[in-house]
């Protein structure tokens, strides 16, 4: 089947709880050799300084298998994810010293290069164009205060402790918001759930994260 | 300046997920260049996909995969730096934001009494739908709905209509929930980045309006 199938959460909504738990498990069992979000900012920010090859396997190690999966399960057969999460980690290499940790944890870094990519290969346009589009403002600028830092580290232990509080209905439709360009309408074909209802849940966990914005700002 | 209208969750959930099409990305896009609470609800939204990034099952890769990722950086050029060029259209009368710097922009075009147009093109994505619009002070445009979502940032001057006042920086987002009367100020001519969304042929006054001369 499609490579929607590899992902564990779509398809039958009764299918999703165990699921869910299964990669919670798996999330637990590997924490102890996964790198921590700190971690990976050091591994980025040994590439951009002295091109360190350790820091880039490591950090190869750590993203190219979850890019690879992001982007199958965004439609790309495997061959292409593969391709396309190869070109994700020469970007990373070539644009770490663009990294900047004072605006975005590494792995929402990694997310936006992906995300940039898929957007090139489905829509067969250059990267420079998907780059400009939506980083109009990436340029090293001065480097990032411990303060910066520390609102973004903030920031995105927030977000996912608002994902990991919306039911497990409302998070599907946020993943499967991010893996493709559907339109609610497909989704709900996929889900086999009526479009109002995809709207209504899409809503209800925008609230949820407005929630977390409006207490954050 | 303070930014009153600000383009909806969706929207930016949309862009963060790389689901908004080329043009309204555009539009919003120029509109985040000048509006600091967005950047900041859109990097929200950005780190939803990189939670979801973090979650991903990770999935075995060719067994050489690292090792040829590691010959090609030792050939990859350098990244150039992007060159930013000077506003390459110096007769709109008007500075273009950064986040065009890569579009093609056309001349002024004639598109109704005291309402002209450019089109933009984006590198890539030649069949979006996005415009310059340029209406005269005191402009009063036709009542009208829309079919698809209308994306729409002031640039200069402003654009009042039943639901409020939009000036530099904000971002009208308009659905099929809308019907307005838009006004010009009176205060100077109005000019704003426009993007339309969905069929254009269903689309409300500026389909109606676009579609005969530019095949929109
Ligand atoms: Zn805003």
């Amino acid at each position: 089947m499609d490579a929607a199938s590899l992902y564990i959460g779509t398809g039958n909504a009764r299918q999703l709880r165990p699921a869910a738990r299964l990669v919670v498990l798996n999330e637990a069992r590997q924490k102890a050799v996964l790198p921590s979000p700190e971690e990976l900012i050091g591994l980025i920010d040994a590439v951009a300084r002295t091109q360190d090859r350790n820091a880039f396997a490591r950090l190869f190690g750590y993203f190219a298998p979850r890019v690879k999966s992001f982007l199958m399960r965004s439609g790309l057969e495997d061959a292409a994810a593969e391709e396309v999460a190869q070109e994700v980690m020469i970007a990373v290499w070539r644009k770490a010293s663009y990294f900047d940790p004072g605006k975005a944890g590494a792995s929402t870094w990694v997310f936006t290069i992906a995300r940039n990519q898929r957007i090139d290969r489905l829509r067969r346009t250059s990267s420079r164009t998907a780059d400009n589009l939506l980083d109009p403002t990436d340029e090293p600028d001065m480097p990032p205060s411990g303060e910066d830092i520390a609102i973004v580290a903030q920031r995105e232990e927030g977000v996912r402790k608002a994902l990991e509080s919306l039911p497990i209905d409302q998070l599907t439709i946020v993943r499967l918001s991010f893996f493709a360009e559907k339109p609610h309408a497909e989704i709900a074909r996929e889900l086999g759930i009526p479009l109002g209802t995809v709207k209504s849940r899409v809503r209800l966990a925008l609230n949820r994260l407005r929630t977390l914005l409006d207490s954050d700002i | 300046m303070t930014i009153n209208h600000h383009p909806s969750d969706e929207t930016l959930m949309r862009m963060a997920a790389g689901a908004l099409g080329s043009g309204p990305a555009l539009v919003v896009s120029v509109h985040l260049e000048g509006c600091a609470v967005c950047r900041n609800r859109m990097a929200h939204f950005e780190a939803v996909g990189g939670a979801i990034l973090d979650e991903m099952p990770p999935v075995p890769l060719a067994a050489d995969l690292f090792g040829r990722t590691m010959e090609r950086l030792q050939v990859v050029q350098q990244l150039q730096t992007k060159e930013r060029s000077v506003n390459k259209h110096p007769e709109l009368g008007i500075e273009l934001p950064r986040a065009m710097q890569d579009c093609e922009v056309g001349p002024w075009k004639w598109l109704g009494p005291g309402f002209k147009w450019s089109k933009v093109k984006i590198p890539g994505s030649p069949d979006e739908k996005v415009m310059l619009l340029k209406g005269r002070a005191g402009l009063h445009l036709p009542a009208h709905g829309h079919t698809g979502l209308e994306f729409m940032q002031i640039l200069s001057g402003s654009l009042a209509d039943e639901r409020g006042r939009y000036f530099p920086g904000d971002l009208d987002e308009a659905g099929d929930d809308v019907d307005h009367r838009p006004v010009v100020g009176q205060e100077s001519d109005c000019v704003c980045l426009a993007a339309l969304e969905g069929d254009t042929r269903l689309h409300g006054l500026l389909g109606r309006l676009l579609r005969p001369i530019v095949g929109f």
